[in-house]
């Protein structure tokens, strides 16, 4: 069955003079309108001793402008019936909402004036900050969410991907106000700033729209740099000590691609047919045949300089070496053979079938746009996605595995009580016990 | 909450409706919009039809739907459906158990063929029981045993329900979850899943005349079900404050306060969700500004009111800032409450509510999905799938006395039930 080309609606893009990149597409159905406004200041350009600073920066600019207080900002936004959404990644910072569409031009007003003229008011800045420690003594509690900062910093070291958006306790109580509006000063610029609206809106008016509110924005932001390629992951085996847990949560993950890799393809069947839907070898294996858990993946995570292959699931105590054995041999029987040609075809059918949900909604469409922004790969890759994912081949599905997955090297990482566990894991290589709150 | 659909938004006049003879009702409606089709199932069983000693049995059974059927063997389902670019999953509430399918338009008929070869001949094998029974139980140690808010919320339900079904969750307890046996699901199969219980909801580029004709080839030779019992609806009346304390090796405590509500169908449940949109939605309620902003006890707060067949749980949890006494909390909790159920909420706050619930019905009604799911809980928890095109209605004749009134009545403080998260020890 072949399917159906990918139908986008015309998507404007501009470049503002001031630097300031305008994408917008009007789309009818729904009369709701999406904005994003994003900015390259993700965590990655956290300055040293200060992780964390990049997610408090972006929080905190919410909690007032020159034109209004952030109990303005609430109240203005929500009467007009939308949340004003604000997040950070590695690679950006972004804020936006999602809204009835006559309500486009008061909300893109308040998000501008957010993320381009705050005030970072001294007793909001501190507050944030106490909430952001409070809420990181919470995350400790969340097993899933230890193991996700684990991973990352053992599989990344000292790369800037390294650490958690949300930073660490011991860095986010240095932070000081004026490093804040430093950050918000060398980062937030139009030469790094993406404009998405997308909805049931009139694109002549939208675009005017854009160009009165944020066309005027002057900021000495430099473009963002993008960081250097992560170092290569030896195998190492973090145990992080949650004596109280019944079910240890496990991830083995090791440095992999870009987003903009030449290898996307390959790698979007590679990690489908191997840790995708419910008939990925994954699931098979640790699920269907062995009843270890109740979930498993296995998955390229791509950000615009680097990415991590990483598999991630959960089981009793009891079964921990069981599945790390599994999921680490799944990963050489698929380096060594890839896909077969009737798995190779029936993942293609899924991946292009499903793909038409992921540009359902004007949100969704809005998201996809910007990140093509951010990860600079070309619109075209949206059109033309079910044709790219029908010409891979299971040849290229094999080497991207192969380049890739966390068969020999990488970081296997295990969130449970270590003195039932670390003795067991040592077959898997050099084992370090970590308390979880080193990862705070 | 269900959706509404604004009139205009979706043209529900374009439901194609039928009952068949073995009482299968279908709902079909074309939305060319995306080249994709939501097909949802709803069976009219959860927890709530349940009895003690097999709870968890309708979750348990929802895995076993998927491990092979006469046409359809074992693994051949969702390697089918995949491989014609679909998906599916499927979720057990305490009254109904969902499962849906999205996929590209040309699998339409593999996804009846597929979904009514499960409902005429499932195969329970002793080995596909015994692993979902394992992989069931790693999921309750997931969302319940080492999941603090699972653990509080376990015990919040055995306040609320000292009698109804709704006390025990839809995971089931361990204990039963290792009980159940091939025989009970046997039973439960024959009880349950009959199409004169289910509901078939699709949305999407679909011809609503064809799709309805083979969806009677499929399922009209399937024998109509038993009848089937009443759920026993008793609780006794709830006459002071209940309590329960979870200790627990945590870093922070945390406060989960319940409250027995109305049934979905009955009009206050939707001031119930005015209040919860006054109190706990958006950065301007009144508990996240007073609670995490100007207090700053915690560090998030919500409110969840689940509509429920039977009279269901509105409740309010806080995770607290490490270190705050849970019983300050509480009592800021309780004072927003008072002032909730003695005083009007301004016309500003009830127009915020407005606002905000009508733009997450135009979100929810924005997809296939979330349109075919949406009339499904219309029609499960208020009996008509219509109540999709009428709620923003009923939101805009709630008065602020409304919203007054069902704080007063059903958050009084003797009509609440505690969970309390102490902290143990130091690690």
């Amino acid at each position: 069955m072949k399917p159906s080309r990918i139908v986008l609606p015309p998507v404007h893009t501009e470049q503002l003079p001031n630097g300031v990149t305008v994408l917008a597409a009007e789309r009818p159905g729904v009369p709701l309108a999406s904005a994003r406004l994003v900015m390259r200041a993700g965590s990655s350009l956290d300055p040293a001793g200060r992780f964390g600073a990049a997610n408090l920066v972006a929080e905190v600019a919410r909690r007032g402008t020159h034109k209004r207080t952030g109990k303005r900002i609430d109240e203005e936004v929500e009467a007009l019936g939308a949340e004003l959404g604000s997040g950070t990644d590695e690679d950006a910072t972004s804020f936006g909402f999602s809204a009835p569409v006559e309500s486009l031009a008061k909300l893109l007003d308040v998000v501008i004036d957010v993320a381009t003229d705050p005030v970072f008011p001294a007793q909001e800045f501190l507050r944030l900050q106490r909430r952001e420690l409070a809420s990181m003594v919470h995350d400790m509690d969340e097993p899933a969410v230890v193991a996700d900062r684990a991973m990352l910093w053992a599989a990344y070291g000292s790369h800037p991907y390294g650490h958690p958006v949300e930073g660490t306790a011991r860095h986010i109580s240095a932070l000081r106000r004026a490093q804040a509006i430093d950050f918000h000063r060398k980062r937030y610029g139009p030469a790094s700033t993406v404009l998405v609206l997308v909805g049931a809106l009139d694109l002549g008016r939208a675009l005017d729209l854009a160009r009165a509110k944020i066309g005027r924005w002057r900021a000495p932001a430099a473009p963002a740099r993008d960081p250097d390629p992560p170092a290569a992951c030896p195998r190492r085996v973090i145990c992080v000590d949650k004596p109280e847990l019944t079910q240890s949560q496990v991830r083995i993950a090791t440095p992999a691609l870009p987003r903009s890799s030449p290898q996307y393809f390959p790698a979007v069947v590679a990690s489908s047919v191997f840790g995708g839907g419910f008939t990925s070898r994954l699931m098979e294996a640790v699920r269907v045949n062995r009843g270890l858990s109740y979930s498993v993946r296995g998955r390229f995570a791509m950000s615009r300089s680097a990415g991590l292959f990483a598999m991630a699931s959960f089981t009793k105590n009891e079964s921990v070496v069981e599945l790390i054995e599994v999921l680490l041999g799944e990963a050489k029987k698929f380096c060594d053979s890839g896909p077969s040609q009737d798995e190779l075809e029936r993942t293609q059918s899924y991946v292009s079938g499903l793909y038409p949900l992921t540009l359902e909604t004007h949100d969704q469409i809005a998201d996809k746009l910007a990140d093509t922004a951010v990860y600079g790969v070309p619109i075209e890759q949206v059109v033309q996605y079910r044709e790219r994912v029908r010409e891979v081949t299971a040849e290229q599905c094999r080497e991207v595995a192969c380049s890739h997955f966390p068969v020999e090297q990488g970081a296997i990482v295990v969130v449970g009580p270590a003195k039932q566990l670390a003795r067991s894991l040592e077959r898997f290589g050099p084992v370090t016990v970590l308390p979880a709150r080193r990862f705070a | 909450m269900p959706a509404t659909a604004p009139p205009g938004i979706v043209d529900l006049d374009r439901v194609a409706t039928r009952t068949l003879p073995n009482g299968l009702r279908v709902r079909l409606l074309s939305e060319r919009s995306t080249p994709t089709v939501s097909y949802y199932t709803f069976f009219q069983v959860g927890s709530r039809n349940e009895r003690p000693g097999l709870t968890g049995i309708s979750h348990l059974f929802e895995h076993m739907m998927f491990n092979g059927a006469a046409k359809y063997g074992p693994k051949e389902f969702d390697r089918v459906l995949e491989s014609q670019g679909g998906t599916s999953n499927a979720y057990t509430s305490n009254d109904m158990t969902v499962y849906y399918e999205d996929f590209t338009s040309e699998a339409l008929e593999t996804v009846i063929d597929l979904e009514s070869d499960r409902m005429r001949s499932l195969s329970v094998t002793p080995v596909t029981l015994e692993q979902e029974r394992q992989v069931v139980k790693e999921e309750r140690r997931l969302r319940t045993d080492n999941s603090i808010f699972g653990l509080m919320e376990e015990q919040l339900e055995t306040l609320v329900f000292q009698a109804h079904p709704y006390r025990w969750p839809v995971i089931g307890w361990m204990d039963d979850i290792e009980r159940i046996g091939r025989e009970d699901c046997l039973d439960f199969l024959r009880s349950w899943y009959a199409p004169s219980n289910a509901t078939i909801y699709a949305v999407g580029d679909l011809d609503p005349d064809e799709t309805m004709a083979l969806i009677e080839k499929a399922y009209g030779d399937l024998p109509a079900g038993p009848a089937l019992p009443a759920v026993p609806a008793g609780e006794p009346l709830q006459r002071g404050e209940r309590r329960a304390v979870v200790r627990y090796p945590s870093q922070a405590p945390a406060l989960l306060v319940g409250w027995r509500g109305p049934r979905a169908a009955d009009p206050d449940a939707v001031a119930l969700d005015m209040l919860q949109l006054c109190l706990a939605v958006g950065e301007s309620s009144r508990l996240r500004r007073r609670l995490v902003q100007e207090e700053e006890l915690a560090v998030s707060v919500q409110i969840s009111w689940g509509w429920r067949i039977d009279p269901g749980i509105f409740f309010a949890f806080a995770e607290l800032a490490p270190g705050v006494k849970v019983e300050r909390a509480e009592k800021v909790l309780y004072e927003e409450i008072a002032k909730a159920a003695g005083k009007v909420m301004s016309a500003r706050e009830m127009q915020r509510a407005r606002s905000l619930l009508r733009s997450g019905v135009l979100h929810e009604l924005a997809t296939h999905g979330g349109l075919a799911h949406a009339m499904g809980q219309a029609e499960a928890l208020l009996g008509d799938w219509r109540e999709v095109g009428r709620s923003l209605e009923r939101y805009a004749a709630v008065t602020p006395a409304d919203v007054k009134r069902v704080a007063e009545t059903y958050l009084a403080p003797e009509r609440r039930c505690v969970v309390e998260l102490q902290p143990e020890g130091e690690r």
